[in-house]
């Protein structure tokens, strides 16, 4: 699985209700998160990826590409299939 | 910064009031809740309130605060820990506590309050509290102000609280927090399940009951009587405004805790306590309550599922609830603001809840149907429904 499948898979297990989207979905915008959804999302991705988030980068998070684009550029070890 | 950018700097967007020429917040009502209310010298149909059981202005409740009113004045300007400390006071704690099936209780100035300083007294940074992600603003307040980590859970998802519990063991202690009724839709907890979990990872459950104080349960008792749970282990809050018709909110556990707040809670030691009149009404609700509840229960549960049935039938979409809330489910705040206009306009007043009350495009229109209507007032409301929902075209 890619690392973009991998945090697809990790928002749309974290969603209340199923939705359409994609890499790049703005999550607040047009998804419709609040922050309390946002932060249900990123405990999920620190569990997923064993990673810590910290606030300043949970706040750039627009879209599943900045979470990738951020795995690769602060986890390089992340193994992508 | 300028002082006088700061102040500009804290304005309020009203642009969707201009543009639909309705805000519905902040009205002034000009009578208390009765059958009708007033608003502008006009009659309205109050869907408003969260007067449940339709006993606020009731004529034994008001004569109770009267002469409370008469034989203790308007306050004890105290806190509870000083001159606030008098015997409706403590009567009101005890009674509420039994009432809640708990050993001792103590009272604040608001359920606002409650919620807000218990977690500063008991939660300290090395701890974790896991919350259900549409718990009221009060309790996320309340939470944020530890400092300590906090995990949303997916609203009433106990797969989902389950793997947040199997990842908790690093922290010194976990609470589990949550409502019994979720106020904007009507949902309530599988609060047995969430104790049972709380059980299986020794965690401190904390239930918010002010939709279910005086509202479910055989006896109108709240969430641990509806789901029937016996020697609770856990905290609970509620409101004391809402079914139970009065003001303040309360906190009760077991009596070693409620003892550690009462000596270790700033937001109870530091506010005035609540006022004999409020006290004394709050009395004679619960005296109403126990004699008279299945009555009210009765009618309060017909109103809801008239008014439910009614909106299904026009063509409005309910959010699905098993409370007595009816829950209007709307796109976006433009449709919430039109929507409620227009029943505003055919005076009933109905609460519109737009971000950030609720999450976005999940905006709602509320009605709480309380047992002081009448059979002819929930009639001419129905009317009023079918023809809002002719107006919207909805069908």
């Amino acid at each position: 699985m890619t690392l973009e499948e991998r945090v697809l898979n990790v928002i749309e297990e974290n969603l209340e209700e199923k939705a359409e989207f994609n890499v790049n979905t703005d999550l607040r915008d047009e998804l419709g998160l609040d922050s309390f959804a946002m932060v249900i999302i990123v405990n999920a991705l620190e569990d997923e990826f064993n990673i810590s988030i910290e606030d300043q980068h949970y706040r750039e998070i627009k879209n599943a590409k900045d979470i990738v684009n951020a795995l690769r550029e602060y986890c390089p070890d992340l193994k992508e299939a | 910064m300028k002082r006088e950018d700061i102040f500009s700097s804290l304005s309020i967007d009203k642009s969707l009031a201009n543009k639909y020429d309705f805000n519905p917040y902040y009205c002034c009502i000009e009578s208390g809740l009765n059958d009708p209310i007033l608003i502008d010298g006009k009659e309205f149909i109050d869907l408003a309130s969260n007067n449940y059981l339709g006993l606020a202005a009731d004529k034994r409740v008001i004569q109770a605060i009267s002469v409370a009113a008469g034989k203790f004045g308007a306050s004890m300007c105290g806190t509870p820990i000083a001159t606030g400390s008098m015997i409706l006071l403590q009567k009101l704690q005890k009674r509420l506590a039994r009432f809640v099936g708990f050993e001792e209780s103590i009272i604040f100035p608001s359920g606002y309050q409650a919620n807000c300083a218990v977690f500063m007294s008991l939660a300290k940074q090395e701890d974790l509290i896991i919350i259900d992600h549409y718990a009221h603003a009060s309790l996320i307040q309340g939470v944020r102000l530890v400092g300590c980590k906090v995990k949303p859970f997916l609203h009433n998802n106990m797969k989902h609280l389950r793997k947040l519990l199997e990842k908790a063991a690093e922290y010194k202690r976990v609470f589990v927090v949550t409502e019994s009724v979720f106020s904007t839709e009507g949902s309530i907890a599988p609060f047995d399940e969430i104790v049972k979990l709380c059980e299986e990872f020794n965690a401190i459950p904390v239930i918010d009951d002010s939709h279910g104080i005086g509202v479910i349960g055989k006896t109108g008792r709240g969430i641990l009587e509806e789901k029937n749970i016996k020697d609770f282990n856990g905290i609970y809050t509620a409101s004391l405004g809402k079914a139970l018709a009065n003001a303040g909110g309360m906190i009760s556990a077991k009596s070693e805790l409620i003892e550690y707040l009462k000596y270790s809670c700033p937001g109870l030691i530091y506010s005035t306590a609540l006022p004999p009149p409020v006290l004394a009404g709050m009395e004679a609700v619960l005296n109403i309550v126990k004699e008279e509840f299945s009555i009210l229960s009765e009618r309060m549960w017909r109103y809801k599922k008239l008014i439910s049935g009614c909106l299904i039938d026009s063509g409005f979409i309910l959010t699905e609830g098993q409370a007595p809330i009816t829950s209007i489910s709307v796109r976006n705040v433009e449709e919430c603001a039109l929507m409620a206009k227009l029943i505003h306009a055919n005076n009933i007043l109905v609460t519109p809840f737009i971000p950030p009350s609720v999450p976005p495009n999940e905006s709602k229109i509320r009605m709480i149907a309380g047992a002081n209507l009448s059979e002819k007032t929930i009639d001419k409301a129905l009317n009023i429904f079918k023809k809002v929902a002719r107006e919207l075209e909805l069908k």
